[in-house]
């Protein structure tokens, strides 16, 4: 604290004189970040008008420190490499969504982006000279002032980075084509700039939480900002938990019980009939494989280098099992383990829609969405509940949008027209967002800061000027 | 004349289960009179359905489910090798602020405990960030903010058409309710709005339905606020981190119970732990296994 103090300057230019427009150099290299907890969207923003190909641009890199079995440490983009995750320990930088250990995350940054020469592999995410880069870093909205500062210096005294914005990552989204999306007739602005949208709430459902977020014009409306504190973690710890209750112990099994619930986990449209369909194929003894609810998923083996997988559940499995060889099974079927699931495939998705299932006194997120919206004037209520964009993981559940979208229709006022959309690639939409922000100098240009200003007036006034105080 | 009766809650290990009322909507409940004391000074300051006891071990398997591993393990950064530390010399050298950050130990528990102290005493936020510096700025901002609002009132009370301009400023859609959360001050300004920006005062636009004939049954959208509001709205700080957390539903739909073992509708409880389980079959196999009682009660709830 103290030498932060003595680096600010006196009190005077913290108040708002402008830096003169023409002795601003922002360089024209735009690096995005868009810092999950889960993984790193990163890679360079490409001056030609964004499209599909420019996702290919785009390093996802795992965001943890992984310990595995065998007492190896591995980071970042080397996790690729690991085949046995059976009781892979892992450590995050990001906790809560924010960036919190800043020594395990300068690893990650530094082996992904710094460390080392250009190579094919690292071309698209290696960052050779940070003072002739811009750099377009993301964080999760209602961020603690204390945590904003140590993303501020760490990025600007560690990497000295030639121009920085931190912007929230929800907001990006609106510089997105979705128009299209929606279904909207294009707006004949095809020669000018890319501008964003008008309305849109955006619904980020991430691996630490999910949030809501109200953006007018490119800008989040702070007040509408709501957070849900479960996402996809918090999903893979439930079923983790309920699996290990109810068949194999798997509470140190993370890596493999994330995989077993993206292979097999939707959200339900009809919870209690569901329920009660699972419940009865449970009872039923047929023989042979049928179709329904229960799938059973055969554990990942490394030893045998085999990876896990789901298949339609077979309940005299376990009998054939006991009788061993004698039942026909070959010694490969009869080695595996299986899990077999059935109401944990829809149960744990449904903890974001209903948190009390768990006992957690918060509204699931279409009721959210209606607290966000309560707080603002009722005129802009109609669009932005005709412009509901979902990113992030969880959007990817089978089932989830179509539940959002019957919720939301059912408890919004009958006036309003509900429209909810998944963006075309949830996971990295709001890095391609950024890279089109990233694509509007003059945009862009507003919302960072240089080197030179950092270094005039310090990290205090560099917060306060991403939350638009100076 | 049937009686309902509240299973106790008390945990001595009593043999057996009992059928679990559900709880929430039950009318009958509601005026069924006042329990033993016991219940009332456990349930003391938590105002809902629920004991403390089960409270907590609901925060505590919530707090599970937020774990990274199961078990608490050190991970260390590998050390840089010399090389890697040579490569890095190119670059300036670590300043005291990185250096504290580093070597920071800090979980976000401990700063969000920070940050609520600082908001307790009054600076926190971001304009606490710097002293004086920041929350003057602010303050002024805010100050001219109100008095802008001020005169615009004033201006409004003085001008001719202020009830014509309030009541179409509040159309009667349903969503009038949510008006409500709009602060005061909001409101006020949005009303003083028309006459500040010299613009005629904004029609709001009919909804088109079969039902318009009927004056009862026409509907409107609400205006569009104006650009100035907007700026307002969009100028506003962050709220901190657990006032922006999403409140309990407004709909008091009772809480849903599975039952331990399978997951299905738990329909019985057991009367030593309060597990539910949904059949006398899931009952016995619970029975018969030693499940620790710390989740037991999280997840009987």
């Amino acid at each position: 604290m103290v030498a932060a103090k003595a680096r600010a300057p006196p009190r005077t230019p913290a108040t708002p004189i402008q830096p003169v427009e023409t002795s601003r150099y922002l360089p024209d290299k735009t690096f995005v970040i868009d810092n999950g907890a889960y993984m790193i969207k990163a890679g360079y923003a490409s001056h030609a008008s964004a499209s599909d190909e420019s996702v290919s641009a785009c390093s996802s890199i795992p965001n943890a420190l992984v310990r595995t079995r065998d007492n190896k440490i591995v980071i970042g983009a080397q996790l690729a490499t690991v085949n046995d995750w059976n009781e892979a320990m892992f450590r995050r930088p990001v906790e809560k969504g924010y960036v919190v250990n800043w020594e395990a995350e300068r690893e990650i940054w530094d082996q992904s982006f710094f460390d080392g020469k250009v190579t094919a592999r690292n071309r698209n995410h290696h960052i050779a000279d940070p003072e002739d880069t811009t750099l377009v870093l993301t964080e999760a909205p209602n961020a603690l002032p204390i945590l904003q500062r140590h993303a501020d210096e760490m990025v600007m005294e560690e990497w000295g980075f030639g121009g920085y914005a931190r912007c929230l990552g929800p907001t990006l989204n609106a510089w997105n084509e979705i128009h299209s999306l929606f279904g909207d007739p294009l707006s004949n602005t095809s020669d000018a700039s890319i501008l964003p949208a008008d309305c849109l709430l955006v619904v980020d459902s991430g691996y630490s939480h999910t949030t809501v977020t109200p953006v007018y014009k490119g800008q989040a409306l702070q007040r509408g900002i709501r957070r849900l504190d479960l996402g996809g973690k918090h999903l893979t710890n439930y079923l983790k938990e309920i699996v290990s209750m109810r068949q194999y112990n798997m509470v140190d099994e993370s890596y493999i019980m994330n995989e077993v619930k993206e292979a097999v986990c939707y959200v339900s449209n009809d919870f209690s009939g569901d329920l009660e369909q699972a419940w009865k194929s449970r009872r039923k003894r047929q023989s042979g494989p049928e179709e329904g609810i229960v799938l059973d998923y055969v554990l990942p083996d490394p030893n045998a280098n085999k990876k896990g997988f789901i298949r339609p559940h077979d309940p005299l499995l376990h009998a054939k099992k006991k009788k061993g060889a004698v039942s026909g099974l070959s010694a490969e079927v009869l080695s595996e383990d299986v899990l077999v699931l059935g109401n944990e495939r829809f149960t744990v998705p449904e903890l974001l829609f209903t948190p009390g299932d768990i006992g957690m006194k918060s509204a699931g997120i279409p009721d959210m969405i209606l607290q966000s919206l309560s707080v603002l004037p009722t005129g802009l209520h109609s669009a932005f509940l005709a412009n509901v964009l979902v990113v992030g993981g969880n959007a990817l559940i089978p089932g989830f949008m179509e539940r959002l979208e019957t919720e939301l229709r059912q408890i919004a006022s009958a006036e309003c027209v509900v429209r909810v959309r998944r963006a075309k690639d949830p996971v990295h939409s709001t890095w391609l967002g950024g890279t089109r922000l990233a694509a509007n100098r003059e945009e862009l240009s507003k919302v960072s800061i240089t080197r030179q200003e950092y270094q005039e007036y310090g990290s205090g006034w560099a917060v306060r000027r991403f939350a638009g105080l100076v | 004349m049937f009686r309902v009766e509240l299973v106790s809650d008390t945990s001595t290990a009593t043999p057996g289960w009992s059928y679990a009322p559900t709880r929430g909507f039950d009318p009958t409940q509601a005026m069924a009179p006042t329990l033993g004391r016991k219940r009332g000074i456990r349930d003391a300051g938590k105002g809902g359905d629920i004991s403390s006891r089960q409270a907590n071990a609901i925060a505590r398997h919530i707090a599970e489910l937020d774990r990274e591993n199961q078990r608490d393990v050190a991970i260390p950064a590998p050390v840089k090798q010399a090389r890697e530390a040579g490569a890095r010399g190119t670059r300036a050298k670590t300043t005291s602020n990185v250096r504290r950050i580093l070597q920071s130990q800090k979980t976000f528990r401990n700063h969000l405990d920070d940050e609520e102290a600082a908001i307790a005493s009054g600076s926190g936020g971001i304009g606490g960030m710097q002293g004086a510096g920041g929350a003057s700025v602010v303050a002024q901002a805010r100050n001219s903010i109100a008095a802008k609002g001020g005169k615009a009132a004033a201006t409004l009370r003085r001008s001719a058409t202020p009830a014509s301009t309030a009541g179409a400023k509040r159309p009667a859609a349903a969503m009038a309710d949510t008006t409500a959360g709009v602060s005061a001050p909001m409101q006020e300004t949005a009303d003083a709005e028309p006459d500040a920006d010299d613009k005629p005062p904004r029609k709001p636009k009919l909804i088109k339905s079969q039902y318009d004939n009927d004056p009862l049954l026409r509907s409107y959208a609400p205006p569009v606020p104006p650009d100035r509001l907007m700026q307002r709205l969009l100028a506003e700080p962050p709220l901190s981190y657990s006032a922006s957390r999403a409140k309990p539903p407004a709909s008091g739909r009772p809480g849903r119970h599975f039952c331990c073992m399978c997951g299905y509708w738990g329909k019985i409880r057991c009367k030593s732990c309060h597990l539910r389980t949904c059949s006398l079959d899931c009952y016995k196999v619970h029975e018969d296994s030693s499940i620790g009682k710390e989740l037991g009660l999280a997840l009987s709830y």
